[in-house]
């Protein structure tokens, strides 16, 4: 597609092909690196097709080149993991694999040093295996287990192969030191124990990897794992079953084309799982730098536009208020960061060396944190700018939660201080004789006024006993028949949200009384999803009433610095229905 | 009658002592928070412990938790409860601990004024009785008038408002001017409209009101 063309008339940005992003991935080095490398393992595997098609053979021919396609294999499946996947180790590794089997597929050949190569390397793609399965999905060994197991996994390869070419049977090679059968095969089967021990713990510790995956994830782990881990063990007890029974040429050619297949298949499972479900594509840095340059600057899903560049679908943001010195979502409710140490990974995102946030995101799928650092410093601009939005939404909350306060330490000042007070004067006052019968009066009702008075501005039983309960005595001292559907509400919302609901259903108690005339009405407050939903229907005469409803004015207000919406029904002889949802997942 | 008193603000404190020791009251002790006020009515087994609601540490509702708590450990022990506030969940609460017969009160701390009253209610309360603030009486009584299913007579709610202020047959009656013999008939019809088994009597009074507490 050519970019100005008719792509241009739909008003997107020509994401996908308007620049050629991979180049600028992680330096510019990357491609370049997978070119030359794919190039130069693809024109060694051709030269090993025909060196070993080049001599007598005495099988079929087309059996020599098996090897060499298999090396093909490896490399192709690797080079595109690799290229989908820049910062992912995965494809490299694959890459490595299919040079490996180069050099293993090298027997063939009648060249003698090139035949050393090939015993030498001869079990090595049982460890690039091994290697595959611990680094899975990003590519990199984490925790020393799984380095000590791949570890282990290379020397029964490569050093505990030494007795079978140096002892082995058969032609002469290079490396042969004496005709020895007995030491090769002693040799063989202690490699043989020594690998059934590290496919053992490889089993053992993938499988509780995989259990501590999330359930998305872990659903495509099992295939894959036990395809890895069965095609190491087929392989060579197929070969001793073959050996021990002394089969036919016949069958050992089927046989070794059947473990050749099989082998063959790990890299091919290995790009499948990468691709499928939760390990997506990547679009690259380049396309979310083109995005961001086009995008409306108000509320734009940043989160979303990394998770396609980085190829992580459980990318987060988090937005740093210094103020507070918290971490906050876009909506402005806080967020706690991962512990240092833990599966996801921090990536800060700064601009000019301040802190404006952080991207969290999988460390196990994203191996590299340079990529994800380099995402964070294409976004940082923009991260900023919504950074201030988050902070706005975070101080309305706050502005909420101080006047929360305020009413609190009212409350409780005209308990503890003025009420306590007037009760002791009271105390003084039972002392007198019956002159003093007025005074007594007086100061009853100055302490009955003062009880109302606090209970209204922030009443005790919502802070010590939540919303339910607060409600109900609400409910009860109305001389309306009030019917309370609360549900328990566990954990207790928080208490900027829980004062709102209780105001909400209290200044429309009010306006019931006050002009409503209606005989029934009914209090409903559930959650429902991540928000708390407060309803108060009346069956009183509803529509319009001139200079009403100010006092709920200034509570859809308050309804909305905390990010919620409130709505009021008041058809004509429908009675009138107050509807409020308050977020409530911080 | 031994008290011990639990109540943060010291002049509160001692303005309490001092309305019960005129009248007569031994105060054994004061305490000025939850943990320490069941430590000592433990330790000194006094006839009613009174317990402001609102205590430290968390100063929300610590007095009627440790009262809670006093009446599970020594269910001997009568408890009045003030509050500057009176809400019925509490008082319920309060009244459902007293399955062992009545001794439980929950009064406005502003009763402690009126002396003589307060006394007398505090009084009643350690003679095994229960006494519920007028307020929350009337808060009981404005919910049945406003209940449709609410069957009892007028007459039956002005006895059983009574009843919920912790007096007796004969109280009732001479505040009714009635005969003992025809509250006791009133009694027993709100029993039986309130579904009660007849057993224990005491019980059934407590239970009568938190019935309709609890609505």
């Amino acid at each position: 597609m050519a970019t100005g063309g008719p792509a241009d008339l739909t008003g997107l940005p020509p994401v996908d092909r308007a620049l050629p992003a991979p180049r600028l991935a992680l330096g510019g080095l990357r491609v370049p690196a997978l070119a030359l490398v794919t190039a130069t393992v693809a024109l060694l595997a051709l030269a090993e097709v025909g060196l070993v098609l080049s001599q007598p053979a005495p099988g079929p021919r087309w059996a020599l080149v098996l090897v060499p396609a298999v090396a093909g294999v490896y490399l192709v499946a690797g080079a595109v993991a690799w290229q989908r996947r820049p910062g992912n180790r995965t494809g490299p590794l694959i890459v490595a694999g299919a040079v490996v089997w180069v050099i293993a597929g090298a027997v063939n050949t009648t060249a003698a040093p090139l035949v050393a190569a090939g015993l030498i390397a001869a079990t090595v793609p049982f460890a690039v295996v091994v290697h595959l399965l611990h680094g899975f999905p990003s590519g990199r060994l984490r925790g020393w287990r799984s380095v000590g197991i791949v570890a282990a996994g290379y020397v029964v390869c490569v050093l505990m192969q030494a007795p079978l070419y140096l002892f082995g049977e058969g032609p002469a090679t290079l490396l042969q030191i004496a005709d020895r059968p007995d030491l090769a095969d002693a040799g063989r089967w202690a490699q043989w124990a020594v690998g059934s021990c590290v496919m053992a713990a490889t089993a053992i510790l993938l499988e509780r990897r995989r259990r501590a995956m999330a359930p998305a994830r872990r659903h495509g782990m099992a295939p894959l794992l036990a395809y890895g881990i069965g095609a190491v063990l087929f392989v060579p007890i197929s070969g001793q079953v073959a050996v021990v029974a002394s089969a036919s040429p016949d069958a050992v050619l089927a046989l070794v084309v059947a473990q050749l297949a099989v082998l063959a298949g790990v890299p091919v499972a290995f790009l499948a799982a990468l691709r499928r479900g939760g390990f997506p594509r990547t679009t690259g840095l380049a396309n979310l730098a083109t995005w961001l340059g086009t995008a409306p600057a108000d509320r734009v899903d940043v989160a979303a536009r990394l998770a396609d560049a980085l190829g992580d679908p459980s990318v987060q943001v988090a937005f740093w208020l210094p103020d507070p010195g918290v971490h906050v979502d876009l909506d402005g409710r806080p967020v706690a960061l991962p512990p240092p140490g833990s599966e996801r990974g921090i990536a800060a995102v700064r601009v000019g060396g301040r802190r404006v946030g952080a991207i969290v995101y999988d460390a196990r799928l994203l191996g590299e944190p340079a990529e994800v650092a380099a995402a964070a410093g294409v976004v940082a601009l923009a991260f900023d700018h919504l950074r201030l939005t988050a902070e706005l939404r975070a101080s309305r909350v706050r502005i909420v939660e101080a006047a929360d306060g305020e009413r609190r330490r009212i409350a409780r000042d005209l308990h503890d201080g003025l009420q306590a007070q007037l009760v002791l004067l009271a105390m003084e006052a039972d002392r007198l004789g019956d002159e003093a019968d007025a005074l007594r009066g007086g100061l009853r009702t100055a302490i009955g006024e003062l009880r109302e008075l606090a209970q209204g501005v922030m009443p005790a039983v919502l802070t010590e006993r939540g919303l339910g309960e607060a409600v109900e005595e609400l409910a009860a001292r109305l001389p309306l028949a009030v019917r309370c559907d609360v549900e328990p509400l566990d954990p207790r919302p928080p208490a900027a949200v829980e004062s709102t609901a209780y105001f909400v259903v209290s200044e429309a108690l009010a306006n019931t009384l006050k002009h409503a005339d209606a005989g029934a009405v009914r209090v409903a407050v559930a959650a429902r999803g991540d928000a708390l939903v407060v309803e108060v229907s009346d069956d009183g005469a509803g529509g319009a009433r001139p200079g009403g409803g100010t006092g709920l004015r200034c509570i859809a207000a308050r309804v909305e610095a905390l990010g919620g919406r409130l709505a009021v029904d008041r058809a004509p002889g429908r009675g009138t229905r107050v509807h409020a949802e308050l977020p409530c997942g911080w | 009658m031994r008290v011990v008193i639990g109540e943060d603000d010291a002049l509160m404190r001692e303005g309490v002592g001092l309305v019960l020791r005129r009248h007569g009251f031994e105060v054994a002790e004061s305490a000025a928070d939850g943990g320490d006020l069941v430590r000592k009515a433990r330790a000194h087994q006094p006839d009613v412990v009174i317990a402001d609601i609102r205590m430290p540490p968390t100063g929300t509702d610590e007095g009627l938790r440790a009262a809670l708590d006093i009446r599970a450990s020594h269910p001997r022990i009568a408890i009045v409860v003030l509050s500057q506030h009176v809400q019925q969940r509490y008082a319920a609460e309060l009244l459902e601990t007293a399955a062992g017969g009545g001794e439980v009160g929950y009064l406005l701390k502003q009763r402690v004024a009126d002396g003589a009253t307060f006394c007398a209610d505090v009084r009643r309360v350690g003679a095994g009785a229960s006494v519920l603030d007028p307020e929350v009486v009337a808060l009981m009584l404005g919910r049945m008038r406003r209940d449709p299913l609410g069957r009892l007579t007028p007459r039956q709610r002005e006895v059983l408002a009574l009843m919920a202020e912790g007096r007796s047959n004969t109280g009732i009656a001479k505040a009714l001017v009635l005969t003992p013999k025809a509250v006791a008939k009133h009694v027993a019809h709100i029993y039986e409209q309130l579904g009660l088994q007849p057993d224990d009597d005491e019980h059934r009074r407590v239970l009568a009101v938190v019935r309709y507490l609890t609505g």
